[in-house]
Formats: C-alpha cells, sequence, structure tokens
C-alpha cells in the first residue's frame, strides 16, 4: 500500500511517501504564501523522486495549520495526532513528544500504539517558538542553522528574562550594546525557549521515553537546554523536520486498510 | 425563514446582520426600542427555521423584554448572573442582565468597537471581556437606564465591582447580595435576611408596593421552571441525544433574567413537552437529517458567543453537547410560601461555590449520567473563578477515565483568538475520542 502524508506548517511544507513500512521519499519546502500549492509542489516532488505517479498512491492524508487547503487529500488530521503517530512509529517506547514548530509548541502525551492521550499546544504567542528563533537570529546576525554551533563556544548564557519575543528582542539589543558576547546571547535565547516549553511539557506531565520533533529539533542548542530544564534524555529522530508528515502517512495506512476491509 | 428580493430564503441572523450592516448607525439602533420591536417581527417571520420552537417563544421573549428596557415604562433593574432575579419580577419590574446583553452585542457582530470603547473608558485588557464589553456599551449609550442595580457576590467577583462602576456612572443604588462561602441554617438566614432587604428597599426605589402574595406568585413561577428544565435535563439522558445543548446553551437568558417570570415557566414548559415528543418519535439513529451521534461532549462553562465556527466545527464532527454545566439544575425545590429562605437555599447551594472537589463531584455525576466520551472546559479568559480549579477538574476526571481538554478561549472577546488552533485543539481531542472508541471496538 502507498500513502502520502503531507504536512503544511507555516514555514515550511513537508511531504513524505510510504509503501507499507519503507519511507520511498521525503521532501521539505518552503510553505511561502500559497500553502495549497506548497503543498502540492511537495506532493509532486516526493513522487518524482521515487518514480511514481499521483494515480499510484492509495490514500493522502494532510496535516499542519493548512491541512484544509490540501484539495486532494482524502482526509485532514490534526498534527497533534501526527507528530503522536510518527514519534511513537520510529521509537514504541516514546511517550511524550515535543513538537516546536515555526509558530507553535505542542507536549503530546501518547500511548504504546502511538495514540494520543493528552496534549497541550502554545500558538497564542510566538515566544518559545521556531519564528522566536528566526526573529533573533536576524537581530543577532547569525544564520539560524548556525545558532546550536554558536551555542557550543558559549562560556555561560546570557539572562534573557523576557518570555515575550518583542520584549527579549529589546533584551538582546542591550546584551549587544553591553559588548556581550554573541554566543552567550544565544545561549540564553536557548535557555528561554526551554524554559517556555519545559513548562508546557510539565504542565502536562513528562513520561521517559522523550522525543523532539518540529524545525527547532535540528538546533542542538535548544535540545541541550530543553534537556537540562527536564532533567530527561531526549530523543531526536533523524529528520525531526518531517515526524507530522510521516505520521500522516501512516495514519493514511491505517485508514485505508481500514476501509478496504 | 423568508426571502430576500433575490429570491435567497434568510434565516433570522442573516436579515439582523442585513439589518444592522450600516456600523456607523449602530449605535442609535441598539438603544432604539424601535430595533427590537423589528427583531421581534424577524423572529416571527422565522418561526419554521429555528431548531427548537421554545427558542423562537424565548427569542421573542427576550427581545420583548429588552424593548421594554428601552421604553422606559417599567423601572429597570439590571442584575448581575446568579442574583436572584424573581426578586424584580414580583416587583413587575423590567429585569436586564448586561452579561446577556454583552453576549448578544458580540453575537451581532459589535463586540470589538464595544470592547475597545470599555478598554478607553479604562477597563482593562485583563478584566473579563462580558465586564468590558458592558462598561464600552454603557459608554455609547447603548443599555438601558437603571432605576437600580443588583449585584451578587456568588461566583464572580467582578459583577459587583462593575456595577458599582456602573452605578456612578448612572447615579443609581447598587444593592449587592454578599453570599457566604459556607452554607448551612446560619448563612441560609443570612442570605434570606439580605434578601428581603433588597426586597424592600428596590421597592422603595422604584416607588412599588411590596406584595408578598406576588412574591410567592413569582417563587411559584421559578419552581415550575426548574421542574421543566429538570424534567429536560432527564429526557436528555437519552442516547442518541434529542436536543443539541448547544442550542440549550442560549437558554442562558432565562436562566440570568428570566427565572420568576409566568414566560419562563410557559417557555420551559413547551420546550420539555417538545423535547418528550422527540423522544417518542426518535429511533435508535437518532433525529432524520441529523448527523449521526458520533461522540457525546459535557461542556463546561459557556461557549464564544462573537462566532458560531467553533459549535458548528464540533456539530459538523459529529460531536453533541449531551450535558453543559450552565443547564445543570443543582437548586432544591423552591417553597413559595418561604420564598426568602428558598431563594438564599438556592442562592447557596451552587455547587461551583464550594471547594474544587464538589464541582469535579457534580461534573463525575453528569458526566456518567449522560453517558459522555470527553469533557471540554471552556476557559473563558477573564473568568478566574472557573479557570482556577480547570487544572485539578481535569486531572481528577482524567484519572476516572475521561479525556479532558481544557479549551483556552474568550466568550466576547474574538481580538486574542487564532480560531485555527482553537478549531485544531478540538479536532486533535476528538481524534483522542475516535481513537479510544476504535481501541474499544477491537476489544
Amino acid at each position: 500500500m502507498i500513502t502520502a502524508g503531507i504536512d503544511v506548517g507555516s514555514l515550511s511544507t513537508d511531504a513524505v511517501l510510504m509503501r507499507d513500512k519503507e519511507v520511498l521519499a521525503y521532501c521539505i519546502i518552503n510553505t511561502g504564501a500559497a500553502a495549497r500549492a506548497a503543498a502540492e509542489r511537495a506532493f509532486e516532488q516526493v513522487l518524482s523522486a521515487a518514480g511514481l505517479q499521483a494515480s499510484d498512491v492509495d490514500a493522502v492524508i494532510a496535516t499542519g495549520y493548512g491541512r484544509m487547503s490540501v484539495s486532494f487529500a482524502d482526509s485532514q488530521v490534526t498534527e497533534i495526532s501526527c507528530h503522536g503517530r510518527g514519534a511513537a512509529w520510529l521509537s514504541p517506547a516514546v511517550r511524550t513528544v515535543i513538537d516546536i514548530g515555526g509558530q507553535d509548541s505542542k507536549a503530546i502525551r501518547v500511548d504504546g500504539q502511538g495514540n494520543v492521550v493528552d496534549f497541550l499546544m502554545n500558538d497564542k504567542c510566538a515566544a518559545g517558538t521556531g519564528r522566536f528563533l528566526e526573529v533573533m537570529a536576524l537581530r543577532l546576525e547569525v544564520a539560524l542553522e548556525d545558532m546550536g554551533r554558536e551555542d557550543q563556544q558559549a562560556a555561560r548564557a546570557a539572562q534573557i528574562s523576557s518570555m515575550c519575543t518583542v520584549f527579549a528582542e529589546s533584551e538582546v539589543v542591550s546584551l549587544i550594546a553591553q559588548g556581550v558576547p554573541r554566543p552567550e546571547i544565544v545561549r540564553g535565547l536557548h535557555r528561554s525557549i526551554a524554559e517556555r516549553t519545559g513548562g508546557l511539557a510539565g504542565r502536562l506531565g513528562l513520561a521517559p521515553e522523550v522525543m523532539m520533533t518540529g524545525g527547532v529539533a535540528k538546533n542542538q542548542g535548544v535540545v541541550r537546554a530543553l534537556s537540562e530544564k527536564l532533567g530527561v534524555k531526549i530523543t531526536l529522530p533523524p529528520e525531526p523536520q518531517i515526524v507530522g508528515a510521516l505520521g500522516a502517512a501512516i495514519i493514511a495506512q491505517h485508514k485505508h486498510a481500514r476501509l478496504s476491509v | 425563514m423568508t426571502s430576500n428580493t433575490a429570491g435567497e430564503t434568510m434565516d433570522f441572523e442573516s436579515l439582523m446582520h442585513n439589518m444592522l450592516r450600516d456600523r456607523r448607525r449602530w449605535n442609535r439602533v441598539l438603544s432604539s426600542p424601535l430595533t427590537y420591536i423589528t427583531f421581534g417581527g424577524l423572529i416571527r417571520l422565522t418561526r419554521g427555521n429555528w431548531p427548537l420552537d421554545a427558542m423562537y417563544r424565548m427569542g421573542l421573549f427576550a427581545f420583548n423584554e429588552i424593548g421594554r428596557a428601552f421604553t422606559g415604562k417599567a423601572p429597570v433593574v439590571w442584575s448581575s448572573a446568579f442574583f436572584p432575579v424573581e426578586l424584580a419580577w414580583s416587583l413587575d419590574l423590567c429585569p436586564f442582565s448586561p452579561e446577556v446583553a454583552a453576549a448578544y452585542i458580540a453575537g451581532l457582530g459589535f463586540g470589538e468597537e464595544t470592547l475597545t470603547m470599555g478598554e478607553q473608558a479604562g477597563y482593562s485588557r485583563d478584566i473579563c471581556s462580558f465586564h468590558r464589553c458592558i462598561a464600552g456599551a454603557a459608554a455609547a449609550g447603548n443599555l438601558p437606564r437603571p432605576a437600580a442595580l443588583l449585584a451578587s457576590t456568588l461566583l464572580c467577583d467582578g459583577a459587583p465591582l462593575l456595577f458599582q462602576g456602573m452605578a456612578a456612572l448612572y447615579d443609581a443604588p447598587l444593592l449587592v447580595l454578599d453570599v457566604p462561602y459556607d452554607s448551612g441554617p446560619d448563612a441560609e438566614h443570612y442570605v434570606a435576611g439580605q434578601l428581603e432587604q433588597v426586597w424592600l428597599n428596590l421597592a422603595e426605589l422604584t416607588g412599588r408596593r411590596p406584595d408578598r402574595a406576588r412574591l410567592a406568585e413569582t417563587v411559584q413561577h421559578s419552581e415550575e421552571f426548574r421542574v421543566q428544565m429538570q424534567r429536560v435535563s432527564d429526557l436528555r439522558c437519552r442516547v442518541p441525544a434529542p436536543v443539541s445543548g448547544n442550542d440549550l446553551l442560549g437558554f442562558i437568558y432565562l436562566f440570568f433574567v428570566g427565572q420568576g417570570s409566568r414566560e419562563a415557566a410557559a417557555i420551559s414548559t413547551s420546550l420539555a413537552k417538545e423535547i418528550e415528543r422527540r423522544v417518542a418519535g426518535l429511533g435508535k439513529r437518532g433525529q432524520p437529517g441529523r448527523r449521526p451521534e458520533k461522540f457525546r461532549l459535557l461542556w463546561m462553562h459557556l461557549k464564544p458567543y462573537y462566532s458560531e465556527e467553533l459549535m458548528k466545527f464540533v456539530d459538523q464532527e459529529g460531536a453533541v453537547l449531551a450535558m453543559e454545566e450552565f443547564n445543570h439544575i443543582y437548586w432544591p425545590p423552591l417553597d413559595p410560601q418561604q420564598p426568602f429562605l428558598s431563594l438564599a437555599r438556592k442562592t447557596l447551594s451552587h455547587f461551583a461555590f464550594k471547594p474544587v472537589t464538589e464541582r469535579i463531584r457534580v461534573m463525575e455525576d453528569l458526566a456518567r449520567r449522560y453517558q459522555v466520551d470527553g469533557i471540554v472546559h471552556f476557559s473563558h479568559q477573564g473568568c478566574r473563578q472557573s479557570c482556577g480549579g480547570a487544572l485539578m477538574i481535569k486531572e481528577a476526571l482524567q484519572e476516572k477515565g475521561w479525556p479532558v481538554l481544557i479549551l483556552e478561549g474568550d466568550c466576547v472577546d474574538g481580538r486574542n483568538e487564532a480560531c485555527a488552533g482553537m478549531l485544531t485543539r478540538m479536532q486533535a481531542f476528538l481524534e483522542i475520542l475516535q481513537d479510544r472508541k476504535r481501541m474499544e471496538a477491537a476489544g
């Protein structure tokens, strides 16, 4: 059975193509201003990489904030269920998933089958999300993907007390003016995200194994800060950004199998 | 339902929005009795389009009363939520609930500008949006002038303070009912004594003659309302649900304003009969034409009134509000011969004005009785008394086996909400319920 999962996020659109338990292809592209076009483009890319046609695909599930705009999907499932299912498929011992995406963050508790048991989601403000890091990277003139490396060079973390992105940016400006080394500011920012996300996970109730998903999980500085904050080892998937799309493709398999019976 | 010039059928809501589309005139429109007479006419035109005939009757009653408040024919008395409004009916006054008015203002699409006016009047955005909206509507001159204001300290601490500000604004007397946290005979006599004093003061302030026979009659109407709404609650135990709880959340007007009136007693009787007929005609698959019932929910607190999007989504997903915290009849029978003591007992028996364990116990009973699959606590941002215990409620009910969603939102202020986020939370919660059903079915 061939299925596809399309995760239309605020910053990136990710697609995963699966045949039974094998991932045939995946891609990560920018969502840009047109969610529907991004979904179509991502779908075309994974089909092309696997040498398949759309007609070869038995079922497509769309997820992410733009899930409703994916007209070619058979159904839409929330990113909460998809991240839970994807994470549990990658590591069946996972019981807590922390997903930090472009515009929100989530703590998700799953059972042994990857079913979501409970969740908490922060989408009220940019604090603790990928957007927060983007704004700060711009202000610090450091590439987003280099922030993890920058953090490793820090002797200590600068104090960033504000949770709000706008206020935290002002603090960063002051720290730059005081001559605080950039790596220390970066580490301070990572701690700030860990503080925020750790609170969310703590409210949900943390159960090991903990896996981190979403684009921000590629930043080793955030992962380390969060691991220290929570006092647990954090498992990282090989490609954290596609876990939602992966989960969608897996759910598509289950749904299609049930419908075919 | 009626037709416009293009031949399209329109429901009451669309007709009302069309009428109010010139936003420059909303200020004058909302405070004119003519508006409510017109609304009444629109309601009559759309009678067949209401999900329940009792809703149609309640709409007529509500707009008639709001219109009456603006005519100034009877002294208007503002009454805060949970104040025993029976006292006002017994003196043939015109009770007016500004909290319900705030919900109507939000529903009519005027929440945003009214809230902004409230904030400009000095009410912080951290204050309950019902109250900010009231302050804004008052500043705009959109609320009927009160002859007196009645506020209760039951549950909502903000209302007596807001009413103090409103009393100063309108230069009208404020009568506050102080409800103690403890119950028992002493508390009952303390509250009953205050109620009698408020009743006498109110009569004097409004030039009405305090008539104990009329008071007994009013309490009798209130008791009829209680009995009929209890009958409605009993009928709603039926699976599939005979009625949408979302529709019944619209009966907030009867709960906050109607109790003690002849009309509220009659409307609740007609509602009970209507549901009884439905139950008699219901097949195992539910009402013809309705979506199959996939999930049964217990709904805590209220809902967004500024937008129907969330509740429409719930309905589209096949989830039914099997029971709502606000529609639960929690108080004991009222004795018309002991009006003040009865109303005191009613006031003191509110399950949420006790340690949170009592609210948990009541919700657990309701969850069992109505065989719900999950529980949603709608956390209205300004309602500290409700939100404060939400996490404890969630943990306790989860321990008993029900999935619980704390859905953070606002009843009146839509400016701070990303609707997509709220729908995602709701959809994810329904996915949890779906997975549980699938696993149960698989054994």
